[in-house]
């Protein structure tokens, strides 16, 4: 723009930019009222935008700063087979230090006492960055002998186990030389099979596990004597990969990477936890839009008398938005400022989801970024109210009732298209992609005009109640929600909206944590028992026996790695794929198969006929995973058995219901063709009351110490706990939502308050007490609470009821109770909000407020 | 006084909806007004008195009819340029003062001119404060002032633009005889001063006397229109 402007004929004036500051400045003078609201309504989302991203944020520099700490060193090489020496010894030309490990299951003994532990053999110095934290603290784990061990404080105390006694692993006996406080390279985003044991190589060397476990992970850790950047960790890690016939089998990492896996985790949560903090803003946007427009309403004589001073339509709005940009500013500072606290308030919950001391809680972009996306939520969303100003005509100045003005065309149509254009680009900027930017915002949409339409449905149906036959504080509760102008529609669309995410969050968890814990059929194994050598088994029957064990099953396993489908070899069947990464993983998985004569009855074959063709030998698939894989019956798989080609043709797709916990693969083959091959057992048995699986578990310690125990009920209790966190942290920010629908509420009646007062005064007046007005008020903000509790958990018992049983496949039952107490629960909720924003009407002596 | 009009109004009628047939306000009203007159509309409520003065300044448009300001035609004009108009010509007055309520005095006065980009609008809020005698309470919000010292600062505001035209809706109706006749004083003396064209409505029969040239108004037609040889 010029400096400069024409202002009628002849005119020209300098722009009055100083001025549009300092009027908008000067307007904020006439905002104290509204400001409470407006900052509440706001601050609230941009605490729960700022929340989600500073504490993914601190996560994120936490693994950063902690990167070679997390590795144990620069580079990292693993595999689930073990590593060949033309890999360890691929970077032998540079000084370097290098340690091999390994990291397994197996169980750890102590008289009567046994538990799973997850196994770490150590050795060549290991770890080459961060240190063990230990209790003692001065003993060396680099120099732990092959006698000793350390492990977690919880293995030594549900063993019993105290320093300096004897523990049994493996087969071989151990001294505890020390507690693992903390481990460096070990954060608590994974779920453990259970507490760290440590082992040297040697001390490793003289267990029964060397080869009879079939889960065992082989690393290998470089420390160089230089310090190399990334561009040349890069080329070191692609000589490691090229030293393999099979790169796809090996997963190298180098420290400046930090924790791909997990950073990509991290990504979809911000991004899924992001949406949902989102939500809370936008609702703030909405909060935000109603208190402009019922400020907007105030100021109709200010906006007449300034159009009447000559200034025009759109610099009146800017104006305005102005002062809405300056309120916007401050409400995200603070929301800003409490969402920078979420990282350290989680710190002090849970210490053990951050790597490291070091991690920067204080994430300022974050912050910033959050405060950005407050400031254009409100501005968007106060663009439609702002267009009110163009139908203000200038004539109320002399005439109260003069007709408005008619709004120009491309003003609008412009505000509702900004306010679209803009919710889509924020939720992109929040979500990651066009698409789901758009499935979001049109769900919320979709949502938000559902909620509306009870709203307004709402107040069609007071209008037409029959008053004079309900009581009078019933009745007077209806009046003043059918009143045209209530302005609470708004209220129940951002509370309905708070109440669904709550609920269906809370709903989603129950069932999930129910299905985990309580549909276990009445004879589904509760032990599964891993690398049962062949010649084991008898001994294993036994025991099981002992323990009296039912419903014993078992069945071979032979491992094994696809080599090609259909003649294309797994390295051209990744380049193929458009998802290369978890292409990578799949095709190079290890295979478990089986071989049986008959399908268990949760089986049931779909398509195909199982061993049906007598010259080759047959394979017969799960469903899904054959889709994954990309094959179908008449397919020719060709497997790698320890380093025997064996080829199979698919004839036979079949289902399986998992939910049984029975013995049950992916790959089936054709009896005869894998029997010579190296295989273990998989066995399982149900054993009550499970205490006595202890004992089974201590006595297999002792007899077959590389057999690995699986209980499966605390391994769905961990699981519970992990589904517990992940939907408590959506439901927490979902009460964001609900705070910020209650501060609308709260907003809403407040900006009535002129006219509250009116009414309480004259109420009283006539001799209604303060309880009585609060009462008449109260039944006003219980229905506003009711239409939005009963829409919202309506909703959310829907939508759960969809996830569960369509997403997660639990068959769960309708959870109709919920949407009582949910409504019950709101309707408390939003009295005490609408009650406390009206103690100043409430307390007002009604001479003052009848006097003017 | 023999120049041209500055207020031309020729057919003009104003119409309303009022439920679902259309209420005539105003009906052929044919009015000329030279520049540096005075000129009180007078009429009983609801004859059309401020409806006309709304038409006159452009803050609302005729049903029929044209309007021509200060050699400006009002009728193909759109909200932006007819806010153009009165920023640069025409000036007001209401009855009930309508000044910004989280404005000071002076800045009641000096904002709206910052606001059009008028250069020295301190300098010259201060020195209309000054001449409607308010100098020392320039830093008062109305709320803190008395009606007549309010339509005092609604005055300084008015003339702080040096509007060709000014527009006065019933300046005195809202203040007790004695203050209402010290405001109206400061409005003929102002008025007098810049030579401007002062437009009132009012029903006030000692208001009336002092004006050049009475149009009276009744049931929405130009009655009378009377020069007064007394003023």
């Amino acid at each position: 723009m010029s400096t400069h402007r024409s202002d009628g004929p002849g005119v020209a004036v300098a722009r009055p930019w100083r001025a549009f500051g300092r009027a908008v400045l000067l307007e904020g003078r006439a905002a104290r009222g509204r400001l409470v609201f407006f900052i509440g309504a706001l601050s609230v989302g941009v605490a729960a935008v700022v929340g989600v991203a500073a504490l993914v944020g601190a996560f994120e520099a936490g693994l950063r700063s902690e990167s070679r700490t997390l590795l144990g060193g620069d580079l990292r090489a693993e595999a689930r087979r073990p590593l060949p020496d033309s890999v360890k010894t691929a970077l032998d030309d540079l000084p370097h230090a290098r340690a091999d490990l390994r990291e397994l299951a197996a169980t750890a003994s102590q008289g009567d006492r046994s538990r799973l532990v997850e196994l770490k053999v150590i050795s060549g110095g290991f770890p080459f960055a961060g240190e063990l934290t230990l209790e003692p603290v001065d003993f060396p784990v680099r120099e732990l002998d092959g006698e000793g061990v350390v492990v977690a404080p919880d293995l030594a105390a549900s063993l019993g186990a105290e320093i300096g006694d004897e523990i049994l692993l493996g087969g071989a006996t151990f001294q505890l030389r020390a507690l693992v406080v903390d481990e460096p390279d070990r954060i608590g985003f994974q779920m453990s099979l259970g507490p760290r044991a440590i082992l040297s190589a040697e001390g490793f060397a003289r267990t029964d596990l060397e080869g009879l476990t079939s889960r065992a992970r082989y690393l290998s850790v470089w420390s160089f004597a230089e310090d190399y950047d990334a561009a040349r960790l890069a080329e070191l890690k692609e000589r490691l990969e090229s030293a393999v016939d099979e790169p796809e089998f090996l997963r190298v990492q180098s420290h400046t990477e930090a924790q791909p896996s997990i950073r990509r985790s991290l990504v979809q949560v911000e991004k899924f936890l992001g949406l949902v903090a989102l939500l809370s803003l936008l609702l703030g946007g909405l909060g935000v839009s109603q208190i402009v427009r019922a400020w907007l309403a105030g100021r109709t004589q200010a906006v007449a008398v300034l159009r009447c001073l000559g200034l025009r339509a759109r610099e009146i709005a800017v104006l305005y938005l102005g002062n809405v940009m300056l309120l916007a500013l401050i409400g995200s500072a603070f929301g800003a400022l409490a969402g920078m606290l979420v990282p350290i308030g989680v710190r002090a919950l849970a210490p053990d989801l951050f790597a490291g001391p070091g991690t920067t809680l204080i994430q300022p972009l974050a912050a910033l970024r959050g405060a950005g996306l407050g400031v254009a939520v409100a501005v968007l969303f106060s663009l439609p109210s702002l267009t009110t100003v163009w139908s203000v005509a200038p004539a109320v100045a002399l005439r109260a009732e003069s007709a408005p003005l008619p709004v120009p065309r491309s003003v609008r149509w412009l505000a509702p298209l900004a306010v679209a254009l803009g919710l889509v680009s924020v939720a992109r900027l929040q979500g990651g992609s066009w698409l789901e930017a758009l499935a979001f915002t049109g769900g919320l949409a979709l949502l938000a005009l559902v909620l509306w339409g009870g709203a307004w449905l709402l107040s069609w149906l007071v209008a037409r109640v029959p008053r004079g036959r309900i009581p009078a504080t019933l009745s007077h509760g209806l009046a003043s929600l059918a009143r045209p102008g209530a302005g609470t529609t708004g209220a129940i669309v951002a509370l309905g909206l708070g109440v669904l995410v709550v609920v269906s969050m809370g709903l989603v968890a129950g069932g999930l944590r129910r299905e985990l814990q309580e549909s276990l059929p009445e004879d589904a194994p509760s032990v599964f028992l891993l690398d049962v050598q062949p010649d084991q088994w008898e001994a294993v029957r036994e025991d099981l026996s002992e323990v009296g064990a039912r419903a014993v099953g078992t069945a071979p396993v032979a491992m094994g790695r696809l080599r090609a489908i259909d003649g294309v070899p797994v390295k051209d069947l990744i380049e193929g794929r458009r998802d290369a990464g978890r292409a990578a993983w799949m095709f190079t998985r290890e295979l478990r198969m089986t071989w049986l004569e008959e399908l268990a009855p949760d089986n049931e074959i779909i398509d195909g006929e199982l061993w049906s063709n007598p010259d080759e030998f047959e394979l017969s698939v799960e469903v899904e995973f054959a889709r994954s894989m990309g094959v179908e019956v008449g397919s020719r798989v060709r497997i790698d058995v320890q380093g025997i080609a064996v080829d199979l043709l698919v004839t036979s797709l079949r289902t399986v219901e998992w939910q049984s916990f029975d013995i049950n693969f992916f790959l089936v083959v054709e009896p005869g063709a894998l029997e010579g091959a190296p295989h273990f057992r998989l066995a399982v048995a149900r054993i009550e009351p499970p205490e006595r699986e202890m004992e089974l578990q201590t006595e297999l310690a002792g007899s077959v110490p590389n057999v690995t125990m699986l209980r499966v009920r605390p391994l769905l209790e961990a699981l519970g706990v992990l589904v517990a966190r992940i939907t408590a942290g959506v439901r927490g920010l979902g009460a964001f939502t609900i705070v910020t629908g209650l501060v609308i509420l709260a907003g809403s009646v407040a900006t009535s308050a002129l006219r509250r007062g009116r009414e309480a005064a004259l109420l009283k007046s006539l001799g209604v007490t303060r309880g009585g007005v609060a009462r008449l008020f109260a039944v006003e903000f219980a229905l506003v609470g009711l239409v939005a509790g009963l829409i919202g958990s309506l909703g959310a018992v829907i939508l759960a009821q969809v996830f569960l049983t369509q997403v997660a496949d639990v068959a769960a039952a309708v959870e109709w109770s919920a949407i009582g107490y949910s409504t019950l629960g709101t309707v408390v909720l939003a009295v005490a909000a609408g009650l406390l924003a009206s103690r100043k009407p409430l307390s007002a002596p009604p001479a003052d407020t009848l006097r003017g | 006084m023999s120049s041209s009009p500055v207020i031309e109004a020729r057919g003009l009628v104003k119409r309303m909806p009022s439920g679902e047939r259309l209420l005539t306000i105003l009906e052929g009203i044919d009015l000329g007004i030279e520049a540096g007159e005075l000129v009180a509309v007078l009429g009983p409520s609801g004859s059309g008195k401020s409806t006309l003065l709304a038409l006159l300044a452009g803050l609302d448009r005729p049903t029929e009819g044209t309007v021509c300001l200060d050699g400006t035609e009002l009728a193909g004009l759109g909200e932006d340029e007819l806010a153009l108009v009165r920023r640069r010509r025409v000036g007001f007055v209401f009855q009930s003062f309508q000044l910004l309520p989280n404005l000071t005095a002076f800045e009641n006065v000096a904002l709206p001119l910052e606001l059009t980009g008028i250069p020295d609008a301190n300098e010259r809020a201060t020195k209309v404060l000054g001449e409607v005698g308010l100098a020392a309470r320039r830093d008062h919000y109305p709320a803190q002032l008395s009606g007549g010292e309010q339509q005092r600062v609604a005055v300084a505001r008015a003339f702080a633009g040096e509007p060709s035209v000014l527009f006065a809706d019933e300046p005195t109706g809202n203040l007790d005889g004695s203050t209402g006749e010290r405001v109206l004083e400061l409005l003929l003396d102002l008025r007098a001063r810049h030579g401007t064209t002062l437009v009132l409505v009012t029903h006030d029969p000692k208001i009336a006397a002092r004006a050049e040239r009475r149009v009276h108004l009744r049931d929405g037609r130009l009655e009378r229109d009377e020069r007064n040889q007394d003023a």
